[in-house]
This record gives C-alpha cells, structure tokens and sequence, in this order.
C-alpha cells in the first residue's frame, strides 16, 4: 500500500508540474506538496542521488548554493538542486520528484540542496546528505529562529552522524554543531581591518563554551565572527583545514590553502561575506577530491547575484537601493555598515518595514534594540527619512542611536518620502528595504530618478 | 544612583539590554548625576550580596543553556536575593529570567530544572512550538504595550504585575501577566519594554526615588507609545504571529 501511495503521490505530483506551467506557475514547491498530501512519508520512498551536499546557516546559504552548481555546470556535471525553488522540505520534494524517473529511480547521481535550518528536522531523516555545509549562524527573526543556539541545536539534533561537516571556524557557533560528526573548518587569515572588541550589538559569544569564562578574541570582523580564545582554561577557535589569506583587493585574489597545497582564486565578489563563500565552497569540492586548478577555474564561473544591490547615477546623483532584510538585525547592521564605504554627502531612506506582518498584526520591532542605528549617526549623512509603518520607531531609534532631531525627517508614505527626501548632485540617496518592500522599492527608484533628472545647476 | 545589570554577557537577547541604556538617559534627562552601571557577570560575584545600596537590578532575556548558567551563578545567593525580595528592593526581570525565580523549568523531555523557588510558578518548555504575541496590558491605570516571543509558558500561583487587555498572561489560562512581590517587577515581555512604555519607565523612576521623572526623547518615545497602544487596539488587529 505505501508504495502504491507513493506512486500516485509521484505521478500526481509530476502532472501538476505542466499544468503549473501553463497557468503560469514555478512548479518549485507546490508539486512537493501534493506529495507530500497524498504520500505523508514521500521522502522517505523517494529515490535520492548517491551524493547529497545540504547549505545551510544563517546567511549566505543561496549564494553559496548557486555557486556551486554554476561551478558544477563550468565542469559540464549534471547536478540536481532546489535552486530554483524553495529550501523547505516541500521544496526539496519538489526537486527530488523532478529529478526520479516515472519510478521513483533518481536520474542524477548528486544533488546540491539549500536547506533552511530549520526545516532539517523535516528533511535530513530521510534525507541524509554527504557533506552539510554551514556558512554561519547568527541571529535571525526573533519570531521564528528565537536565537542561534536553538537553530544550532536542531542542526545537532537532525543532522545524520555520517554527514561530514563543512564549518566556519571563524564562528564559535557553527563550531559547536554536532561535536561528534567528522568535520573540517575554514576561515580567513587575520586582517588589516579586524578589530578586538566588538562594535555591534549583537555578539552571540561573549563567553566560553567550556568554561563560561570571558573570551578574548585574537581578532574580530563582526559580531562574533573571528578567532578567540579563553584565558581561563586554554579553550581557543580551531585551527582552519582551508585558510583564505593574501587577499588582494587590486587584482581580486584570494590565496586558498589547505595541508597539501593552495590555489590563488579570482574574487566572485569583494565583500568579505563572499571571501567566506568562497573559502568554504573551496574546502566543499577539496574534501570531494578536487584539485584547487579544477576548482579555480570552475569558481571564475560563478556569480553573486547582486539583486540585493543596485546603484543607478542620473544627473549627478548615485541612487542605491540596498536589501536590509526586515525584523533581522544582524543583516541590517550589515547593510547599515556598508554606508561607511559610500563616499561624500548622502541622504538615507528607511523603508524596510515588514509589510507582511502589517496585514495580520504589527511588525515585532524588539530587533531595531539588537541593530546598529549607530552607524547612521555620521556627519556625511545629512538627512534621515523614516517611512512606512513604523516610522516612528526608526524615528525613535535613530534618536536612541544620537541622530539629531533636525535631521530625521518622519515620512509614512514611503512615496511621499521619496518625494521629499534632500537630493542634491554630486550626493547619494540611499535607501534600504526589506524583501517585502521589492516592488515598492521600484517605484521609489523612479521616483528618486525623475527628480534627479530633472535637477539644475 | 547604581544600577546592577546581571550577566549582560549571556542575558542581552531581543534588545533588552536598551531597558537600562534607556532608563541611564531618562535619569540623566531627569537631573539624576552620578550614574553607575555595574556588570556583573558569571564568575564574579553579585554586587548585592555585599552592597546596599543598589538601586535596582536588572536581569534580561536569555537562551536556554544560559538559564542554567545563571541558576548555577544565582542559586548560592538565593537567601540574600530572597531577603532583598522581602525588603522592597527594586528587581526589573524581563522575559524568560522571570522563570528562574519561580520554582522549576519543565523540558520538553519531561526532566525539570529545578529553580530558585521565590514563587510558586513553573514553566513548561516546547521549543518546538514558539509562541508569538502583540500584549496590551493594565499596571493600574497606565496602559502596557510590548511583545512576546518565548518557547514557554509559566503556571501556578503568583501575583501578576499587569492585568491583560489584549493577549495571555503567563500562559493562555490566564490573564495575570508577569509577578509582582514588593518592588519585585517581572515580566514575560521582551526587549524595550522600557523605550516603549513611557509612563511604566517614569514609574521605575519613581521607584529609585527620583521625584519628577522625565523620560529620554519623551515626545518620540510618546508617540511611539500612543501610537502602537491604537494599534494593539484595533479589533481587527491578529495578537499572535
């Protein structure tokens, strides 16, 4: 009987997928569903690649997913992925389905998932990957994740023993997930830019995992991301397997190196979030048995979808649009960090209210108390227009954060605010929005646009 | 004027630790000098077993594993806690530290962690079952706003700091929200209960002796106040995420 449910859960599930399409649907998550109904245990049933990578962590997980298949495609392997469609278990249904013959037989022998942190307690019983790699855990939304150590602790609790480990060393958090699985850690070299004490609110390790005493950290790039030690019992980072070191901003390279030789990589991108990317991708196909030539030159094929950044110059004035992730103050602080590197005088528009929860209940703010508002308090920033429906409270916050009165201009309309934003040549507006807010950060681009057009002078 | 923060290093989830940020400025703004925030944390000593003069202690939001660092740090102090409880001392304890004063944590497992036992409560754990809530409440007749996102509920027997308008108690069986003994204030809300209940942080004031308390960025912070407790309001407005 479970087999013949499962049969009709598949069939079902793969005849919705042109019926999707022609109605104009994906077909990335909702034929995983029908599964799903029909057969409760499809995973289980379902046949899977020999050879399974699971990405996951708190950021990054996408990016490093698509690079890796754009360097599986650069080495002309067929791999099966969810990068099209979601990385919850009906998702990775969905792409399981898509990749079984009429039987259920898989038709690839590797498959790369994406996989929410979350979800893996949904997904890793029956879908058991061969390496899991974590790019970094940190505070998300206080909603659904609560904090890191309760998203590290599902990841201990589901990821399968013979899964080998792919972990950020320089993150005291992901070092501590599941202690008895075999493992290997990257990181990057001590940099010009680190700094010992934390600036940012948020620091999820201020103390040592064994002893509870304080932690010195040797060196930090933000929140608790970097190497540290304890001076009461000698706990320390671990060592790195894969180091990113010589990072050449000039020539955007990067020296990747592990105990039996190292590869100079071209950088994909030069933030430092994707030098991670990279390291840890690097260590991913060394640990498959690739040679850093291979992965080199595989890796110079690989992109960084910038979708969470865009600059246009009309007349004079740089317009950025910059995605800071609603309700998650870690990737706020980062995108607020970012300001710093954008030169002379700029205006700021604050839109990146979380419009979704605006339609059932009211957006829980308690994130705008864990994020750096502090790095908006600049004298370059000349202007702060605070929109949408908590306006009052980045009002409120941004005066927290010691941003004079004067400067903070209260707007609800985010097109009214737009409209009314300081906008001069020879300056930049820049505005930060949530994912909710992609369509209506459009149209205030093309606001912000026809009125630098139509400035004089 | 001296505020202990307990173990800020581990207790800072969710913004909470902006409650004592915004209550040093709203002293300040009120003319109160001298100032001093002492941080105490998991190997040192608290500063109220040997000093007096505290004029309140502050202890916020934690993860689970750090509830247990803290028993283990508070437990050897529980008579002089206890003590400072029967004499009027001001505690303002936010979110789930509220929990380690009651008597025992139930995990999801069924084990228990035993607590500290100043009140006859008990939290039940599901972590797997998180619960989200707008709260409006009553502490006389100011109005309480804020929100709530825990992986527990506490049961039992107390005496509840706000009575809810809209929202849970403690848990879904009541309406008393928090505990109150004395100047003993706890409260499962979280994060800046402080920043966004202006009239409930002069109140605190108050109960540090400062006479005409005035609150940092009164006329934003009013605003905010005002502003959410209309929304929380709106009968049409979900309470749970």
């Amino acid at each position: 009987m479970g087999k013949i449910r499962f049969l009709i859960g598949l069939w079902a599930a793969k005849m919705s997928i042109p019926v999707m399409r022609i109605t104009g649907h994906n077909a990335t998550n909702y034929p995983g569903q029908i599964a799903i109904n029909i057969c409760p245990d499809f995973l289980d049933h379902i046949g899977k690649p020999e050879h399974i990578i699971s990405v996951t962590g708190t950021n990054g997980k996408t990016t490093v997913n698509n690079m890796i298949m754009d360097m599986f495609d650069a080495m002309g392997k067929k791999v099966l992925s969810n990068r099209a469609g979601s990385n919850t278990r009906t998702g990775i249904t969905t792409a399981l389905l898509k990749g079984a013959n009429i039987w259920g037989k898989p038709k690839y022998d590797t498959a790369v998932f994406e996989t929410d942190e979350r979800s893996t307690l949904r997904i890793f019983p029956w879908v058991k990957p061969e390496y899991v790699l974590v790019t970094n855990l940190f505070r998300d939304s206080i909603m659904r994740n609560g904090h890191p150590e309760f998203i590290g602790d599902i990841l201990t609790a589901n990821i399968p023993r013979t899964s080998k480990l792919i972990l950020n060393g320089d993150d005291l958090i992901s070092v501590s997930i599941s202690p008895e699985n075999k493992r290997v850690y990257y990181g990057i070299d001590r940099l010009d830019t680190d700094l010992t004490e934390c600036i940012n609110l948020i620091n999820d390790i201020r103390i040592c995992p064994k002893c509870s005493g304080k932690l010195k950290y040797d060196y930090l790039r933000y929140h608790h991301i970097g190497r540290a030690h304890c001076e009461d019992c000698g706990f320390s980072s671990p060592e790195y397997d894969y180091a990113g070191r010589n990072i050449d901003y000039d020539k955007k390279t990067v020296t990747i190196a592990d105990k039996n030789g190292s590869g100079v990589y071209s950088m994909v991108n030069d933030s430092i979030f994707n030098i991670y990317n990279m390291v840890a991708i690097t260590a991913l196909f060394r640990e498959m048995g690739y040679p850093h030539e291979k992965i080199v030159e595989a890796m110079k094929h690989s992109k960084v979808v910038e979708s969470r950044y865009k600059l246009v110059e009309e007349n004079g004035v740089r317009i950025i649009t910059q995605l800071a992730k609603e309700k998650n103050a870690l990737a706020i602080s980062r995108a607020f960090d970012y300001i710093k590197d954008v030169p002379g005088e700029k205006t700021v528009l604050l839109m990146m209210n979380c419009l979704y929860d605006e339609e059932h209940w009211s957006e829980n703010t308690c994130w705008m108390y864990d994020c750096d508002f502090e790095f908006l308090n600049r004298d370059d920033i000349k202007e702060i227009v605070v929109s949408g429906p908590r306006a009052r409270d980045y009002r409120l916050r941004l005066l927290f954060a010691g941003v004079p009165e004067e400067k903070i201009k209260l707007m609800p309309d985010e097109l009214e605010g737009a409209r009314r934003i300081d906008m001069k040549k020879g300056t930049a507006v820049c505005v930060f929005h949530g994912v909710d807010s992609f369509d209506l950060t459009q149209e205030v681009r093309k606001i912000l646009v026809e009125r630098a057009g139509k400035l004089e002078g | 004027m001296k505020i202990e923060v307990l173990y800020p290093e581990v207790c800072n989830l969710y913004g909470d630790l902006m409650n004592v940020e915004y209550l040093k400025r709203s002293l300040e703004a009120s003319g109160v000098s001298d100032i001093e925030i002492i941080d105490t944390s998991l190997k040192s000593e608290p500063y109220f077993n040997a000093h007096d003069d505290a004029d309140l202690i502050y202890l916020g939001t934690m993860t689970e594993r750090s509830q247990e660092l803290v028993l283990k740090a508070l437990t050897p102090y529980k008579a002089r806690i206890s003590e400072l409880i029967d004499n009027g001392r001001l505690f303002l304890i936010t979110g789930n530290a509220l929990e380690l004063f009651g008597e025992y944590i139930q995990c999801d497992d069924g084990s228990k962690i035993e607590c500290m036992g100043f009140f006859g409560t008990h939290a039940v754990r599901r972590m797997l079952e998180r619960y989200n809530s707008l709260y409006v409440g009553k502490f006389g007749d100011m109005n309480i706003v804020g929100f709530k996102s825990q992986f527990t509920h506490s049961y039992g027997e107390f005496e509840g700091l706000f009575e809810t308008v809209r929202g849970d108690g403690l848990s879904p069986e009541t309406k008393s929200e928090g505990i109150k003994r004395n100047n003993f204030l706890a409260t499962y809300i979280i994060g800046p209960l402080l920043v966004l209940n202006p009239p409930f942080t002069k109140h605190v004031m108050e109960l540090m002796g400062v006479k005409e308390p005035k609150v940092a960025y009164e006329e934003a912070a009013m605003d905010v106040y005002e502003h959410r407790y209309s929304e929380f309001m709106e009968p049409t407005r979900g309470l749970t995420y």
